[in-house]
C-alpha cells in the first residue's frame, strides 16, 4: 500500500516537477530567512548572519539533488534528458537524420504491410466463436480434392452425428444485384450459404437477425415470400450509412428477390481469410430446384462444420466417409470406395485464397525481411561513420565525468529515437500500402490492427533500435576513450572501421539477392510472353455470361423440348453476334479458353469400348476455331449444318489424336462421352486442330481435348468470343451486351475482357512478383549505395592527411583515384562473394515461379552483379574525386 | 556534519545521526509541537539534542518529502514569522501509528543493546 502511494506521489511530482522546484525554492528561502533572523538576534551583523545561516543550512545544490531523486522518477528524468539531447543531435544533422529515418521507414513499413496481408490470409483465425472446433469437410476422389454435389451434401448433412452443424458455401466475388433504391444493378462480393452458416460459425448480428435453417426453404414452400439476405457491417456503413431502415429493403439477385433481414457483428468478416463478402444469400432459394436435385450443382468454395463436443477429427472423418460412400453407392456409383471425406482443421476457414497465394506471399515476406535487414545495416553504417566523427566529443564528455554506461545509454537512446521515428513514418507508409497490397489478394480488408501484426511491427522496430543503437555503442570501450582523450579525435582506426566495412559488404550481399531474384523473374516474364499459346489472342473480346433461364438444369434431366429451345436460343445469339458491325467472327461456348475450368471426363472409343482415357471437352458454336484463331490441321471445323438431328461430330486436338489413335488417321473414328445418356451416342471425328495452351501459358504439354457443337449437346453457355476489327472492342462490347439483353432477358453479362488480357492475367502473379522484387531490389541497391558512399566519404575525410602526404611524395591523382576506387572494389568483391550463395539459395526458393530459366541462372547472377558494381562505382566516384582533388599543402596543414 | 549520499539518503557518518532516527525525531517533534515549518523542526531537534547533534538543516527537506510520500505527515502552505511563503508540516494518523511502532522498536533495540553491553 505504502509503496503504491509513494509511486503515485512520485509520478504526480514527476508531472508537476517544475512547480515543485519553485515550491522547494520558497521553503529554502523562508528557512534561510528565519536562520538569518536567528543569527542577527544572537548579535551578528546582517552580512555575517547570512553567511552563518548558509553554513548551518548546508549545501543547497546537493540537497536539491537528493530531494529530486527522492521526489520524482529519476530514471525517466534521465531518459528525458537523453532524449532531448538525441533530438538535438538529429536536428543538427537533418541530412543524416532523414536518410536514416527513411531507410528504416521503408524497412519497417514494407515488412509491416507485407506481414499484415500474410497474416490476414495465412495465419489469422476466423473471428468467430471458438474457431478451433471448426472443420473443413473436403470430399476426395482417389486421394485428390474433389467436389460434393448437392443432394449428396444434404443427405450427408441430415444423417451425420459427429458435427453439431454443417454448411456449404459458394463464393460469388462479382454478383450482380439490384437494390430497390436504384434502377441500375451493381456488383457486390457475395457468398451463397446454407441457412446454418451463421449458427455453425457462431456469429451474432449487430442489427436484425442472421440466416437460419428456415431460410433454406424454397420460394414455393414459403408462399412466395422474398428470401432473406444478410449484409456485412462494413457494407452497411458503406452503402447504407448505418441506417437502421435497411431492414426490409429488397434486392434482386440472379432471378430471385431477397429482403435484408440483418447486419452481421462488426468483427465478423467471413469464412475465409482474404475474402470479405458484402452480402450473404441463402444458397437453396437462390438456386434452381432442379439443379439442387439433379446432381449437377456442386459447392466449389467448400463445406464446413463444427465438431460436436468430444469428437475428434478422425472420428468425424470415419463417420462421414462411411456415410458418403453409402450415399454414393445408393446413387449408383460403381466404385464408392474411391471416395472419402477428409476433415481438416478449420480455424482459419476455407483455404482457396490461402492455397492460391501462400507461395507468393512467402516470397514477398522474405524479400521485405531482407529489405529490413539492409535498412538496419545501412543506418548502423551511417551511425558508425558519424560516431567515429564524434569520438572526440564523446571523449570530452567522458573526461568531464560521464560514465561509460551513461555514454552508451546516450548512444542507444539516439538509435532508439531514429528507430521510433522510422517506425512512425513506416507505419504511415504501411497504412497507405496495405489496402493496395491486400486488393492484389482478392479483396481489400483492413488488416493492420491485429496482435500479430502489431507484434511484428514492434519487433521490426526493436530490431532496428538494437542494430542502430547497440552497434555504435559497442565502440565506446575504455581504450577508445583513452586514445581519444590523449589524441586529437582523428586517430581512431581498426575495430569500428572494420565493422562499418563489414556492414557495407553485408548490404551489398543482401541487395544482390533481391536484384538477382528480380532478374530471374524478369527472364521468366520474357519467356512467358514469348510463348505461342497455339491460337491468336489479339483482338478477341471475351464476354463471361450466365444463362439464368429458370427451370433449366443444363443437365441430363432437361426435357428434349428444353434442349431444343436452348439450342435455338444459342443459334440466334450466335447469328446476331456474327452480324454485328466490327465483328469478324463470333462464337459461344460452354467453357471457353483460359477459363480456369479444369474438368475432365472419360472418352469412350466406340470401336474399343474398354479403353476410356480421360480428356477435356468443350461445347462450341460453328465459328469457334476461326474466332479464337486455332488452326485446323486436317478435316474441317463445325458448320451451321451440325445440329440436333444430323450426324454428331467432333473436332479433337493433336494430343488426343496422337494419344488415342497413334499414327492412324483419326478422322472418321468415333468417341463417346462417359456421361449418363451419352455413352452410346458417339461423335464422329471430322477435324484435328493444332495443340494449344488451355488454362496456363506454363503448361508444358497439351492435354487431350475434344470439341463438339453446342447445338448437338446444349450445355449452358458461359463464354462468348468475338474477333473484332482493331480498336473496335469498346463499341462491340456495348452492342454485344445489348444483343444478349434483347434476345433473352435471362442472358446476363458478368464480365468483359479480352482474350489477350485473360492470357496475360494468367501471369499476373509473376508480374506482381516481378514488380515487387524489382522495386525492393532497386531500393536495396540504393540503400547499399548510400551506405557505401557514406563509408568512403568518411574514409576520405579521415585519410585526407595521408593522401596529402602521398601527393606530396609524388603520387599522381589517378593513383589516388584508384586508391579509393580500389577500396570500394574490395567491398564489392566481398559483398558479391557473400551474396552469390544466398542469391542461389533464393533462386531455388523461387523455383515455383520460374519458367524457362533455371534457379541458378548465370545471366541473372552476372546481371545482378553488374547492377551492383555499377551502383557501387557511382557511389564511390564522388568521394574518389574529392580525394583526388586534395591539395597537399592544405592537407598537411589540416589539423 | 551530515553528508549527502545518493545511494542512501541521509545515512550518517559513524558518530552522527544514527540511520533512520532523523525520521523518528521529525515525527516525534511534530507530535509534540503541532504544525511546524522546516526551520522550526530543525531548530527543535537541535535544541533537544543539546549540541550533541550537528545537523545540516537542509537535509531535513528530503526527509520531510519522504515522510509525506509515505503519508505519515501532511503539509500546508502558510506564512513564516518573516512573512515568507513556507510549508507547515503536521503529523497524520498513520504517522502517529508509525511513530508509536517505531518508538517501541527503538526502545526494544536500545534495551537489547544495553543488556548486551552490561553483560561483562
Amino acid at each position: 500500500m505504502t509503496a503504491l502511494r509513494v509511486l503515485t506521489m512520485r509520478v504526480k511530482a514527476f508531472i508537476l516537477r517544475g512547480r515543485s522546484d519553485l515550491d522547494l525554492e520558497d521553503d529554502i528561502r523562508a528557512h534561510l530567512d528565519l536562520l538569518t533572523e536567528e543569527y542577527i538576534q544572537r548579535g551578528l551583523s546582517p552580512e555575517d548572519a547570512q553567511v552563518a545561516a548558509r553554513r548551518a543550512f548546508g549545501g543547497i545544490e546537493p540537497m536539491k539533488e537528493v530531494y529530486r531523486d527522492q521526489r520524482g522518477l529519476p530514471l525517466i528524468e534521465g531518459l528525458v534528458q537523453d532524449l532531448r539531447y538525441a533530438i538535438r543531435m538529429c536536428r543538427r544533422d537533418p541530412g543524416f537524420t532523414s536518410v536514416a529515418v527513411l531507410s528504416l521507414a521503408l524497412g519497417i513499413g514494407a515488412s509491416t504491410a507485407a506481414f499484415g496481408v500474410f497474416n490476414a490470409v495465412m495465419l489469422r483465425p476466423l473471428r468467430v466463436l471458438d474457431p478451433e472446433r471448426l472443420a473443413l469437410v473436403e470430399p476426395q476422389h482417389l486421394g485428390k480434392r474433389s467436389i460434393i454435389f448437392n443432394p449428396s451434401f444434404e443427405d450427408l448433412r441430415s444423417r451425420q452425428r459427429t458435427l453439431t452443424g454443417m454448411f456449404a458455401v459458394d463464393d460469388a466475388p462479382f454478383l450482380k444485384v439490384t437494390f430497390d433504391d436504384t434502377a441500375s444493378p451493381s456488383y457486390v462480393r457475395a457468398s451463397l450459404v446454407s441457412g446454418s452458416y451463421f449458427s455453425v460459425l457462431g456469429v451474432s448480428s449487430s442489427l436484425g437477425r442472421l440466416l437460419v435453417d428456415r431460410d433454406d426453404e424454397l420460394a414455393d414452400a414459403t408462399g412466395g415470400q422474398p428470401c432473406a439476405a444478410v449484409i456485412s457491417h462494413q457494407f452497411w456503413i458503406r452503402r447504407f450509412q448505418q441506417n437502421p431502415d435497411v431492414l426490409g429493403r429488397t434486392l434482386q439477385a440472379r432471378n430471385i428477390q431477397c429482403a435484408i433481414v440483418g447486419v452481421t457483428a462488426p468483427e465478423f468478416v467471413s469464412h475465409q481469410g482474404g475474402y470479405a463478402p458484402d452480402v450473404w444469400l441463402p444458397l437453396r432459394p437462390s438456386t434452381d430446384r432442379k439443379l439442387l436435385e439433379s446432381h449437377s450443382m456442386a459447392f466449389f468454395a467448400g463445406v464446413m462444420g463444427r465438431l460436436a463436443p468430444g469428437v475428434s477429427k478422425t472420428q468425424a472423418e470415419t463417420e462421414l466417409t462411411a456415410l458418403y460412400q453409402q450415399i454414393l453407392s445408393a446413387g449408383g456409383e460403381k466404385r464408392p470406395a474411391d471416395f472419402r471425406i477428409s476433415v481438416k482443421p478449420g480455424a482459419q476457414g476455407l483455404d482457396s485464397v490461402r492455397r492460391r497465394f501462400s507461395t507468393s506471399l512467402m516470397v514477398v515476406l522474405a524479400a521485405v525481411g531482407v529489405l529490413l535487414l539492409i535498412a538496419c545495416a545501412n543506418v548502423a553504417t551511417l551511425l558508425l561513420g558519424r560516431g567515429a566523427g564524434r569520438m572526440s566529443e564523446i571523449a570530452t564528455r567522458a573526461a568531464l565525468g560521464a560514465g561509460r554506461g551513461r555514454l552508451i545509454r546516450q548512444l542507444v537512446t539516439e538509435g532508439c529515437l531514429l528507430a521510433v521515428l522510422g517506425a512512425a513514418v513506416g507505419l504511415a507508409l504501411a497504412w497507405i500500402a496495405t489496402p493496395a497490397l491486400a486488393s492484389l489478394v482478392w479483396s481489400g480488408e483492413a488488416v493492420l490492427v491485429d496482435p500479430r501484426v502489431i507484434a511484428v511491427a514492434v519487433g521490426a522496430t526493436v530490431l532496428a533500435a538494437l542494430l542502430c543503437g547497440v552497434v555504435p555503442a559497442l565502440r565506446v570501450n575504455e581504450s577508445t576513450l583513452r586514445v581519444n582523450m590523449a589524441g586529437d579525435g582523428r586517430t581512431t582506426t581498426g575495430h569500428g572501421q572494420r565493422m562499418t566495412r563489414m556492414l557495407v559488404a553485408a548490404q551489398l550481399a543482401l541487395s544482390l539477392v533481391l536484384v538477382s531474384a528480380a532478374g530471374l523473374l524478369l527472364r521468366t516474364m520474357v519467356h512467358l510472353s514469348g510463348i505461342d499459346p497455339g491460337f491468336q489472342p489479339e483482338h478477341v473480346l471475351m464476354l463471361s455470361v450466365r444463362d439464368e433461364t429458370p427451370g433449366s438444369s443444363f443437365g441430363r434431366v432437361d426435357s428434349p423440348e428444353q434442349k431444343s429451345t436452348r439450342a435455338a436460343l444459342y443459334r440466334t445469339v450466335d447469328e446476331r453476334l456474327n452480324a454485328l458491325p466490327g465483328v469478324r467472327s463470333a462464337s459461344v461456348s460452354w467453357l471457353g479458353l483460359f477459363s480456369q475450368n479444369d474438368l475432365w471426363i472419360a472418352l469412350i472409343d466406340a470401336d474399343h469400348p474398354d479403353s476410356r482415357p480421360q480428356g477435356r471437352v468443350d461445347y462450341v458454336s460453328p465459328r469457334y476455331f476461326e474466332t479464337i484463331g486455332m488452326q485446323i490441321l486436317r478435316g474441317r471445323g463445325f458448320t451451321d449444318r451440325d445440329r440436333e438431328g444430323t450426324e454428331r461430330v467432333a473436332v479433337i486436338n493433336e494430343a488426343l489424336a496422337r494419344g488415342r489413335f497413334g499414327g492412324d488417321e483419326a478422322l472418321g473414328r468415333r468417341l463417346a462421352i462417359d456421361y449418363p445418356g451419352e455413352q452410346d451416342r458417339p461423335f464422329t471425328i471430322v477435324g484435328v486442330v493444332r495443340d494449344s495452351k488451355y488454362n496456363n501459358l506454363r503448361e508444358l504439354r497439351t492435354e487431350p481435348m475434344m470439341w463438339t457443337p453446342i447445338a448437338q449437346a446444349p450445355f449452358r453457355m458461359s463464354s462468348i468470343a468475338l474477333r473484332v476489327d482493331a480498336n473496335a472492342e469498346a463499341g462491340v462490347a456495348r452492342r454485344a451486351e445489348a444483343v444478349l439483353k434483347d434476345t433473352d432477358r435471362y442472358l446476363m453479362v458478368r464480365e468483359f475482357t479480352t482474350l489477350s488480357a485473360q492470357v496475360r492475367g494468367n501471369i499476373a502473379r509473376e508480374r506482381l512478383l516481378l514488380g515487387l522484387s524489382s522495386g525492393f531490389g532497386g531500393l536495396a541497391v540504393l540503400l547499399a549505395a548510400v551506405g557505401l558512399y557514406g563509408t568512403l566519404a568518411y574514409a576520405v575525410r579521415r585519410r585526407t592527411r595521408e593522401i596529402g602526404i602521398r601527393l606530396a611524395f609524388g603520387a599522381d591523382r589517378p593513383a589516388v583515384l584508384s586508391l579509393i576506387l580500389g577500396d570500394a572494389l574490395k567491398l564489392v568483391v566481398v559483398g558479391i562473394a557473400a551474396g552469390v550463395p544466398i542469391a542461389i539459395a533464393g533462386g531455388y526458393s523461387l523455383r515455383a515461379f520460374l519458367f524457362g530459366v533455371e534457379p541458378v541462372d548465370p545471366l541473372a547472377l552476372v546481371g545482378a552483379c553488374g547492377v551492383l558494381a555499377l551502383a557501387a562505382f557511382l557511389a564511390a566516384c564522388i568521394p574518389a574525386r574529392r580525394a583526388a582533388a586534395v591539395d597537399p599543402l592544405v592537407a598537411l596543414r589540416w589539423e | 556534519m551530515l553528508t549527502v549520499n545518493r545511494e542512501r539518503p541521509l545515512s550518517p557518518l559513524p558518530n552522527e545521526v544514527p540511520y533512520g532516527t532523523l525520521d523518528l525525531m521529525v515525527l516525534k517533534t511534530l507530535q509534540v509541537m503541532g504544525p511546524l515549518h522546516g526551520y522550526g523542526i530543525a531548530r527543535r531537534i537541535e535544541q533537544m539534542a543539546e549540541g550533541a547533534l550537528a545537523l545540516n538543516q537542509g537535509t531535513i527537506y528530503p526527509a520531510l518529502l519522504r515522510l509525506e510520500q509515505k503519508g505519515w505527515i501532511a503539509s500546508e502552505w502558510g506564512t513564516s514569522e518573516t512573512s515568507r511563503r513556507a510549508r507547515f508540516y503536521s503529523i497524520t494518523r498513520a504517522g502517529r501509528k508509525q511513530l508509536s511502532a517505531e518508538a517501541d522498536a527503538w526502545a526494544r533495540t536500545v534495551a537489547m543493546v544495553n543488556r548486551l553491553l552490561e553483560e561483562e
